[in-house]
């Protein structure tokens, strides 16, 4: 256990490193495919203008004039309201905890089985492997009458920690796919040298393993940040008081038996979405100007 | 395939697995063997009681016309919402990888339909393909295309196109982001060489990019072909299944009968035959995994 | 039934499924440890109930002052749960696993007709007819309201709302097609259809992407040609629907969109779309209850004089429209069911029933206010007075109705013809009754 990490390996990452421009020698192309890809974007988006529109005019305009028609006004007065019916203060808060304490851990626990089955040698790999494949084609919805039996027997049903089980078990196989594709294309000499230079299989998890995979790292991670900032039906069988709903629960709020506050609800979901948009805008970046698995296989 | 080798690990490799295999057998695995045992009974989901029917749900389904219509669309969802959002969002990754202009904002555009909640999606779409007021069929009269313009939701022909259209649009940044990532781990240095002998962008595209991507690709299309088997909850909120059953597909059919038609027997053993029909498409892929490994 | 509990145990055994055994055994009380298990909700005597109901922020408020008065009056501490949202969907999934789940809310909110039934028939909700007698509600609230709440003989429920479906038309739209008084039969009916296509008017605003708002139609055309008696024996299996009267309905049904009396691709609109329309001058009218005078026009800030309503012309007697009902049901294993009927009787107070606003109610000394909702009101004085048959989507457990309205799609899309719908509605039928 002398080096903490194998120079080599931040070299090697290093010098092969610029890859945040990826093939360098495009400029031609620059200009037709930021205009070619600007245009499918606008037709991306347009749908979303309704959403916007929506949000944006006062609820008795929407329904006496039904939403493909232009606003009379436009007004913000939705999301003040939006804010109390979704009881917003207190869904954002749950959300935002349940996110905080599943998702590292989740990504983290789902890295490590991932390492075990790209580079340990472990076991009856493909027997695990398809375990795994078996939890990403069972049907959420057949689990959930156990599930709830299982909370309540723990004595965790209404409370966000009875989530967390559930959660990480439902994320777990997706992110170990991604991440054991990933792990399994770093070079095994980087490991080798690791090994070589006395590091154990945790410090190479650590200081090799991790930092080579930043990039699928951070995909998992924002897809199952969005996947947990998002679920509904555990949420929904799982939570009953005000006080421990999510937000997409709270959502129900402005669907009524008669009648939708559609206004409200575009508000609300704009308000529900737009903090992890920002979310992903800041982390797309370390996918693409993170770290680098460096030169591999062409 | 040396055995040594394998059991090398041993120990350590199962200490790295354990946690996540744990919570993931004790939440999820265990609590679905349990649902298991309903689709040999006739438990209607709600009752205390239930007789146990051995395979009946099984063969009731080989003649219940729902099932066949709702396979038929698994099929054609599995076909064009893999393949479309997969070619988009290769396309995407390797263009929003390269020059170009605004791209934080491109990607986030392309990803932000993913994290909408369903509810208004099905809206939104409800909207535009609305026969009389929709902003798709005003844009077909606009353009003279009259004759195009359709009741896309209220009829059998075209119900099941229309959800897959959202549902592309809704599906293509999930491929993108992982290309992306997986774009990452080309060197540039490749790219340099071809082009200083002189490739052109689809030479570098063919030789270098897309072995490049290999991995990712049994990745990305081994995820969307389960995603497209387990399709549920976007139907649901766009069609509700309709009109009449023209846009089934087993997830919805197991959702109706389950939870709406109190047919919990029943409804189980449609999902039992969804996992098990996903798990045999994924099996050319752990083999592919596999062997690798054991090389 | 002992075999197949004995193999669940087995089962459970097998797999090790503890845990589950556990909740299961307290939930269907095949567990035989009567004594250590957890009953609903609450425990003997206790004077903790927990009601779980589906309202949303405009009425809940008003629940939950309504039950702290009730808890005051009698020294208990009731939990109000909701559960708002597009009910029919979210609802009754929530509210079966919380019972499977072993324990449940000791009182809740569901809908009449073949959405309550299932948890009258797995005995999940209790046989309410001991408090019936005890607190005279057969006496009290609308007969055609107790029998909605009635399932197989077992009265389920206690009924809260009982609502009446009618036509709710929009005044401007009339005029302009030069309609002045609502149609008095089926024929005239026809008649104003056919001024306001020709005004170039689309005359109901309907949707049938979830079946049931398409089908208000179908059933008021069956209620014509058929006429009360047969109607309420087809619905209940007693008739075959292999015959002319049907055939007529069905006939009618693909008329109406032939002629553009409905919306192009009406099958695969969203109602809650479409069911505005009337309001904003797209539709003459549509087919539904008195809610729509507060959730419809005036949430678009119009007034209640401009609009009209009245009930669809059937020509028979009596003249029916269709309807529904919700009520409460207690817990089959609820700790102090003695307290939970007097929350029931005290929810349907005349005097509660005002508070909580609610414009449909089932008892009497109740009415909706008239300065305020004008038309429901009128409806209330009027059709509301009149009996109502079973709204179909209630009449049917929900997979016969879906199979309805499969039938009822494949003939406004051409795909199927009346005497072949009427004959493959009689095969739907009896197959449930068998």
């Amino acid at each position: 256990m002398t080096s903490v990490v194998p120079p080599s390996v931040l070299t090697d990452a290093a010098v092969s490193g610029p890859v945040t421009s990826g093939p360098r020698r495009r400029a031609k192309g620059g200009i037709a495919s930021t205009v070619l890809t600007s245009v499918a974007a606008l037709v991306w988006i347009s749908p979303l203008v309704l959403l916007v529109v929506t949000a944006l005019r006062p609820l008795a305009d929407f329904v006496a004039q039904g939403p493909l028609s232009w606003p009379g006004t436009f007004t913000f007065q939705n999301f003040a309201d939006a804010w109390d019916i979704g009881n917003f203060a207190t869904t954002y808060r749950n959300s935002t905890v349940l996110l905080i304490l599943k998702v590292p851990v989740g990504v983290f626990l789902s890295a490590m089985l991932a390492y075990a089955l790209a580079k340990l040698r472990i076991r009856f790999g493909a027997a695990i492997m398809y375990t795994v494949f078996l939890g990403l084609t069972i049907p959420i919805y057949i689990t959930i009458v156990p599930v709830f039996v299982m909370a309540r027997s723990a004595g965790l049903t209404d409370n966000l920690i009875g989530l967390i089980g559930p959660y990480l078990a439902f994320g777990i196989p997706f992110e170990v796919l991604v991440l054991q594709a990933f792990i399994r294309q770093i070079p095994d000499e980087i490991i080798e040298a690791a090994k070589i230079d006395g590091a154990g299989a945790w410090r190479i998890f650590l200081t090799v393993v991790l930092p080579l995979s930043a990039p699928a790292l951070v995909t998992v991670f924002i897809l199952d940040a969005v996947a947990t900032w998002n679920e509904f039906l555990f949420a929904l069988i799982l939570l009953n008081s005000d006080a421990s709903k999510t937000i997409p629960v709270g959502l129900l709020n402005f669907q009524g038996q008669f009648s939708n506050n559609s206004t409200g609800l575009a508000a609300g979901i704009l308000i529900a979405v737009v903090p992890i948009l920002i979310a992903y805008t800041f982390l797309q970046r370390w996918i693409v100007g993170g770290l680098t698995a460096g030169a591999s296989k062409g | 395939m040396s055995r040594a080798k394998t059991r090398h690990g041993g120990l350590v490799a199962w200490g790295f697995a354990a946690p996540a295999l744990l919570v993931y057998l004790g939440f999820l695995v265990y609590p679905a063997l349990n649902s298991l045992w309903f689709s040999f009974t006739d438990w209607d989901g709600l009752s205390a009681g239930y007789n146990v029917v051995g395979l009946d749900n099984y063969t009731t389904m080989v003649d219940d016309p729902v099932v066949a219509q709702a396979a038929v669309n698994n099929l054609i969802w599995a076909v064009v919402t893999v393949v479309a959002p997969v070619l988009l969002g290769l396309a995407l990754a390797v263009v929003l990888n390269g020059k170009v202009r605004g791209k934080p904002v491109l990607r986030l555009i392309f990803y932000t339909p993913a994290v909408l909640p369903l509810v208004s999606v099905a809206s939104i779409w409800g909207w535009l393909y609305n026969p009389q007021y929709g902003a798709i069929n005003a844009f077909l009269r606009a353009i003279g295309l009259d004759g195009l313009a359709q009741p896309w939701l209220g009829q059998d022909s075209t119900a099941l196109g229309a959800t897959m259209v959202a549902a592309i649009w809704l599906r293509v940044g999930f491929p993108m982001l992982l290309y992306l990532a997986a774009l990452q781990s080309i060197s540039a240095d490749l790219y340099e060489a071809a082009t200083v002998d002189g490739a052109s962008r689809w030479q570098q595209f063919w030789h270098i990019t897309m072995p490049g991507l290999r991995p990712a690709h049994y990745v990305v299309i081994a995820l969307s072909v389960i995603e497209s088997f387990k399709v549920f909850d976007l139907i649901y909120a766009m069609t509700y299944g309709g009109p009449g059953t023209a846009t089934q597909v087993m997830g919805t059919w197991m959702y109706f009968n389950v939870f709406q038609y109190n047919q919990a027997g029943y409804g189980t053993a449609i999902a039992v035959v969804i996992t098990v029909v996903a798990i045999a498409v994924s099996i050319p892929y752990v083999r592919s995994q596999t062997k690798e490994h054991a090389v | 039934m002992n075999d197949s509990a004995l193999s669940r145990r087995r089962f459970l055994t097998l797999t090790g499924g503890a845990t589950l055994a556990a909740g299961l055994a307290a939930c269907t009380g095949t567990g035989g440890d009567s004594a250590g298990a957890p009953a609903g909700g609450s425990g003997n005597g206790s004077k903790d109930l927990r009601l779980f109901t589906y309202e949303d922020n405009t009425t809940i408020g008003l629940l939950k002052e309504q039950v702290k008065q009730f808890d005051a009056q009698n020294g208990a501490n009731t939990t109000v749960d909701s559960l708002p949202g597009s009910g029919a969907a979210v609802y009754p999934d929530k509210l079966r696993t919380e019972l499977l789940g072993g324990k449940g809310p000791d009182v809740w909110r569901i809908w009449g007709g073949q959405i309550g039934a299932p948890f009258v028939k797995a005995k999940q909700a209790m046989d309410l007819s001991p408090y019936y007698q005890k607190y005279g509600w057969d006496s009290k609230i609308n007969q055609a309201a107790v029998a909605g709440m009635t399932f197989d003989g077992v009265k389920g429920g206690m009924p809260f709302v009982a609502l009446g479906i009618g036509a709710w038309y929009n005044k401007a739209t009339w005029s302009k097609a030069g309609v002045t008084t609502p149609p008095k039969s089926y024929a005239e009916l026809e008649e104003v259809n056919a001024k306001l296509v020709a005004a170039g008017i689309t005359p109901l605003g309907t949707g049938g992407k979830y079946g049931w708002h398409v089908m208000r139609l179908f059933e008021y055309l069956l209620e014509v040609s058929a006429g009360p008696e047969l109607h309420d024996k087809l619905l209940a299996g007693a008739e075959s629907w292999d015959r002319p009267e049907v055939v007529t309905a069905f006939t009618n049904f693909k008329k109406w969109q032939d002629q553009k009396w409905m919306p192009e691709g009406a099958i695969g609109l969203d109602p809650a779309d479409v069911e505005l329309w009337y309001v904003q001058g797209k539709s003459a009218y549509t087919i539904t209850g008195p809610w729509t005078e507060a959730a419809a026009i005036q949430s678009a800030e119009k007034k209640s004089a401009d609009y009209g309503v009245f009930q669809l012309p059937t020509g028979h007697e009596p003249a029916r429209h269709s309807g529904f009902v919700e009520g409460y049901m207690i817990n089959a294993r609820a700790g102090n069911p003695d307290l939970a009927a007097a929350l029931l009787d005290f929810l349907n107070q005349p005097a509660t029933v005002k508070a909580l606003k609610v414009t449909a109610s089932v008892v009497t000394g109740a009415e909706p206010d008239q300065a305020t909702l004008p038309l429901s009101y009128e409806w209330s004085q009027g059709p509301g007075k009149q009996p109502f048959y079973t709204i179909q989507d209630q009449a049917f457990p929900k997979k016969e109705a879906d199979q309805y309205f499969a039938i009822q799609s494949d003939v406004l899309q051409g795909k199927a013809g009346p005497a072949d719908a009427a004959r493959k509605m009689q095969d739907v039928v009896k197959a449930w009754k068998r």
